[in-house]
């Protein structure tokens, strides 16, 4: 991957052409990274090694990241895994002046508000970690087994609307990808499209 | 008098055989239920259309929306016998708001057609049958607005008014933008590469550059660049796997946009490159 990234560089190919060839794929190793949360601790994804890894791409003006936490699908998700052992890292990459962007202390007071639960919110408006996982909605859900191979890829669940009435008739993706890859299973579905707002990049 | 012609503009009103009358003023656009036949007719094809009129800079969604965002969808309400089919989408735009992020979709003004089927039996002459559609979508600029509106029409039966010309033309620029099947003498199909697929348009293909929108989401790269190149036997066109894509597919479905404007359907099967597995 290493002499990929260098062909790719020294042949002069746009930036943004490699990260796209270098994103994060089911079955691959999940690109590491390090970024800094909404109480200013640094967060390294191999420090989680030995653990499930949830990310969930997070714009909390976005209609469809407010369907699952108004409702509180997406706290209820949070409690429950993180209960079951599982890293919960919410991440934010909307650009300063877009939707979504918070400081650090208007997320964490967000995160009081709804009772959201997750280990960590990683603060992301240069979007380097979106562009990393090329993430592109909000929601957008990723899982990581504990040996640091992604495992899912995708929507929160198969409803994509901005409905909160759809929550009850859902299949939940996320929940079944974890429920089957903690009980040793393959993940039945591990690439979905994912469905929500863009998410709201530097441009 | 004054009464008479109240009467006469109250019966007129009730025959209107316009569908909708009065467009919606919704979050940012104009909505309305367009009748191309104002008048239902046993066991036959009725066309109807929801225009969207849209402010500058925002737009709604393709049959597939891209990267993000949602396709509008509506859900009928006619009379007893009749039946709505699907949505005939005109040809999309592309909508590349980042690096890695295009949408598929509308700006300004769309007129998305249904047909309808009339009953075998209808109500005799001289009644009006009323019909009406949820309509669901989210509209977008930088962000995102879902919305709703339950929109109102009626046939006549009897009546012989005509839709109004502005009706007539907005049909007819919308059945223009309709994808078409390939002209005789076309046929597509598609070389799965590692890491692409290769869309190979044979045939004295003209119409200028090509653009392929997948009709399917989770198969093609949405914001990946498509080189075109001629071959010797028409031209093709190489699209980026999506990461998404974890199973072969054997057929690829689609619509590609000329430069000129001209959209076909295609659904090219899809064999594995030579020395590919």
């Amino acid at each position: 991957m290493k002499s990929l990234r260098n062909l790719l560089l020294g042949i002069g190919l746009p930036l943004a052409l490699v990260a796209a060839a270098l994103a994060a794929k089911v079955g691959e190793p999940a690109p590491n990274f390090t970024a800094v949360d909404s109480n200013g601790k640094s967060q390294t994804l191999s420090a989680y090694k030995g653990k499930y890894v949830v990310l969930e791409w997070h714009n909390q003006g976005c209609p469809y990241t407010r369907k699952h936490y108004e409702s509180g699908n997406m706290q209820r998700l949070q409690k429950q895994w993180t209960a079951k052992g599982v890293v919960w890292l919410t991440v934010i990459s909307s650009a300063p002046g877009t939707q979504g962007y918070v400081t650090p202390t208007q997320e964490n007071q967000y995160l009081q508000q709804m009772n959201a639960m997750p280990t960590a919110v990683l603060m992301d408006p240069g979007g380097t970690l979106g562009h990393l996982y090329a993430a592109k909605t909000t929601p957008h859900m990723y899982i990581i087994d504990p040996s640091g191979v992604l495992i899912y890829n995708g929507a929160i669940d198969d409803h994509p609307t901005s409905d909160v009435a759809d929550i009850a008739s859902s299949k939940n993706y996320v929940s079944n990808a974890l429920t089957e890859a903690l009980a040793g299973k393959p993940v039945a579905d591990p690439a979905t499209q994912p469905y929500g707002c863009s998410v709201k990049y530097q441009h | 008098m004054r009464g008479l012609s109240l009467i006469l503009g109250l019966m007129f009103l009730a025959l209107a055989p316009i569908a909708g009358g009065e467009p919606v003023h919704a979050k940012h656009a104009q909505v309305e239920l367009l009748s191309l036949e104002t008048k239902a007719r046993p066991d036959a094809k009725l066309l109807v259309g929801v225009h969207f009129v849209l402010e500058k800079g925002w737009h709604i969604y393709w049959i597939n929306p891209g990267d993000s965002g949602q396709s509008p969808s509506f859900q009928w309400q006619l009379p007893e016998g009749f039946s709505a089919g699907s949505i005939e989408w005109p040809r999309p735009e592309r909508m590349q708001s980042s690096s890695e992020l295009t949408d598929y979709g509308y700006h300004d003004e769309v007129l998305l057609m249904v047909p309808i089927h009339a009953a075998q039996g209808i109500a005799p002459d001289g009644q009006a049958l009323g019909f009406s559609v949820d309509a669901k979508w989210l509209i977008c600029r930088e962000i995102c607005l879902p919305d709703h509106a339950r929109l109102q029409g009626s046939w006549s039966v009897g009546g012989a008014r005509k839709a109004s010309p502005e009706t007539v033309v907005l049909f007819a620029r919308a059945k223009k933008l309709l994808p078409q099947p390939l002209p005789p003498g076309w046929a597509a199909r598609v070389e799965s590469r590692q890491d692409t697929f290769v869309l190979n348009l044979d045939g004295s293909v003209t119409g200028g550059r090509p653009q392929f929108f997948p009709l399917e989401p989770g198969q093609v790269e949405n914001a990946a660049a498509q080189p075109v190149e001629t071959t010797a036997h028409g031209l093709k066109i190489t699209l980026k796997k999506s990461d998404l894509l974890l199973k072969p597919i054997s057929v690829l479905r689609g619509v590609l946009v000329f430069a000129g404007g001209e959209a076909y359907q295609v659904e090219a099967p899809v064999m594995a490159a030579k020395g590919i597995k």
